[in-house]
């Protein structure tokens, strides 16, 4: 990692939700569940929490339009929280402490909420709850975990500078889309140049290819519009399947993306064309972030 | 009883050359091994052909399996003309447009044309795909039925076949460890019902979907995967109707003494655990 705490200790270990404002709440929270397949657990403060493995939640859903959308990305300590407040700060960025409420609110301990240059809150918490009870899900979708998320960018430079105050690094390139890694795994975090900013889409792991196939079949017969795939990113070797509920919220299964060995290594360039977006061949059709032709 | 090693080919009548071989290459992905002036060759492995269009009706369709040597051959003859079934001693023109050393032709109970050969030609230079579809060889056939447990018993007891795994009351064959090398499909007449090809990866399975589909050819089942050999798969419909399978990951079987065949029902989760169903291809039982 590029700004290590104390030598060994990353600032941020991973991502670990999405809160995302929608209009049509019932629908939406029905397309996560009877239709994604993640475990609906609570429903507080106009909330509508979902579950996806052992964390108490990872997406949360509301009506709240002055909340907006946030997404949840894991402090290592409050040391960490305090360095990196001084860093954004220092670097212009806006970031303030969470109040008790807010805290409550995301199930976290303590969170500095902050925001990139494109205007997408990130909130920055320290221990957010997990679940001591497993995840048992409304059907069998196969879903593993809560894997990571794509973030529509308008500031590129100044967005990808936040990313590398907190300690993400480039792993591979298309075009300008830049693909973040915090972890052992290629990404967790995607960027893509954007008209507008806001959340592009949150992934989920599943088990195997058989799951993303499976989904896939599944939407069909539920007539459900699949944005892209069954594909597989060229880059990570990420195999995904990006479908699209109601507010255009998009909720992708994916599997079988690269680790990063131990080697650093330079970001690799792929162009932008749709090779590089999907090795099948798999296109998306509507949603230009993730088209070749912008 | 009559010990088949393996499939060895596949001969198809053809209105059309042309057509025939414009599909094979830029669609399917084999290798022209030679163009006659009534026959083409194609290759998908290191062998010399393992199909075969030559002019003509696209009825006459013919399955080759291999034997060890032409002492079985001449075994396997006599086994046969005894059984009822009228053998073709393959004269030495016959052999050769075969690529193989020697060779008989006889009817199974259904009637399918099926040729036993000795040495079937292997070619010193390696396959060089005409596409990049990741082919890896020919590897089996679906072969029609008008009755399944007649041919079921044709096949296990007069050769060498084993039942791997059922489906209703479809048997996937095996004559090697593969899990299945003839697949038998209820039908009215006699025919072959689909050619497999085996291809490296997944990736390959759902790139050829994608490259297919943009072409136009008719995808007619998949991308899916077989319950009973675990194999992914995708079937697309070639020229004269006949229906082409790249697949790949089918199973072996590991313990030839012990393995026991499955059954499974007569459904369409049987054929595919991913959901895809048969669009223009028949399942085999209707």
């Amino acid at each position: 990692m590029k700004a290590p705490l104390n030598g060994t200790k990353p600032l941020i270990t991973s991502a670990c939700y999405v809160r995302h404002a929608v209009s049509e709440l019932q629908a939406s929270a029905r397309f996560a569940s009877d239709i994604f397949g993640l475990q609906q657990v609570a429903d507080q403060d106009g909330e509508f929490a979902f579950r996806s493995d052992d964390r108490f939640r990872t997406l949360s859903l509301s009506r709240d339009q002055d909340d907006g959308t946030s997404i949840g990305i894991e402090a290592w300590d409050d040391a960490a929280l305090q360095e990196i407040g001084e860093q954004l700060s220092a670097q212009g960025f806006a970031a303030r402490p969470a109040s008790a409420d807010e805290c409550r609110r995301r199930h976290v301990q303590s969170a500095l909420l902050a925001n990139d240059a494109s205007g997408n809150r990130i909130d920055l918490v320290t221990r957010p709850t997990r679940s001591g009870r497993r995840y048992f899900p409304p059907r069998d979708a196969g879903i593993v975990q809560f894997q990571g998320i794509g973030l529509r960018s308008i500031d590129h430079a100044r967005d990808l500078a936040f990313w590398r105050l907190l300690g993400a690094e480039v792993t591979d390139w298309v075009g300008e889309i830049a693909y973040l890694r915090i972890d052992d795994l290629h990404h967790r975090i995607a960027l893509y140049p954007s008209q507008r900013n806001g959340l592009l889409y949150a992934a989920f792991e599943v088990e195997s290819l058989d799951q993303i196939m499976q989904n896939s079949y599944f939407m069909q017969e539920n007539q459900v519009k699949i944005v892209q795939g069954p594909g597989r990113q060229s880059a990570s070797r990420q195999i995904f399947l990006h479908v699209e509920g109601p507010d255009g919220l998009i909720l992708s299964y994916v599997n079988g993306t690269a680790e990063i060995g131990d080697r650093p290594r330079p970001p690799r360039q792929f162009p932008l064309n749709p090779t590089s977006l999907c090795n099948w061949g798999s296109e998306s059709k509507d949603v230009p972030e993730l088209s070749a032709q912008r | 009883m009559i010990q088949l090693k393996d499939v060895s080919y596949v001969r198809l009548g053809s209105p059309d050359l042309e057509q025939a071989g414009q599909f094979a290459t830029t669609c399917l992905g084999l290798q022209i091994a030679e163009r006659g002036k009534k026959e083409l060759y194609l290759r998908s492995d290191d062998r010399a052909h393992t199909l075969c269009y030559s002019e003509g009706d696209p009825g006459q369709q013919t399955v080759g399996f291999e034997v060890a040597d032409e002492a079985s051959l001449q075994d396997a003859a006599a086994m046969l003309e005894s059984l009822g079934h009228p053998v073709h001693a393959g004269s030495a023109h016959e052999a050769e447009q075969r690529k193989v050393k020697a060779f008989i032709g006889f009817r199974d109970p259904t009637g399918n044309h099926i040729e036993l050969v000795v040495r079937p030609e292997r070619s010193g230079r390696r396959y060089f795909a005409s596409r990049d579809a990741g082919i890896t060889g020919f590897s089996h056939i679906g072969l029609n039925s008008t009755d399944p447990a007649r041919d079921e018993r044709f096949w296990t007891q007069v050769c060498n076949a084993r039942v791997s795994d059922r489906i209703g009351d479809i048997p996937l064959m095996r004559v090697n460890a593969i899990h299945h090398t003839i697949a038998l499909v209820r039908a009215r007449k006699a025919g072959i019902q689909h050619i497999n090809h085996q291809v490296q990866s997944n990736d390959d399975v759902l790139r050829s979907y994608y490259f297919l589909s943009e072409r136009r050819v008719p995808i007619v089942f998949g991308p899916g995967r077989h319950p009973t050999s675990g194999a992914r798969f995708l079937y697309f419909k070639g020229p004269d109707g006949m229906v082409f399978e790249y697949s790949v990951g089918v199973d072996e079987i590991e313990d030839e003494a012990t393995h026991r065949p499955r059954q499974f029902g007569f459904e369409p989760t049987s054929f595919c655990m991913w959901g895809s169903k048969p669009a223009g291809m028949a399942l085999p039982n209707s």
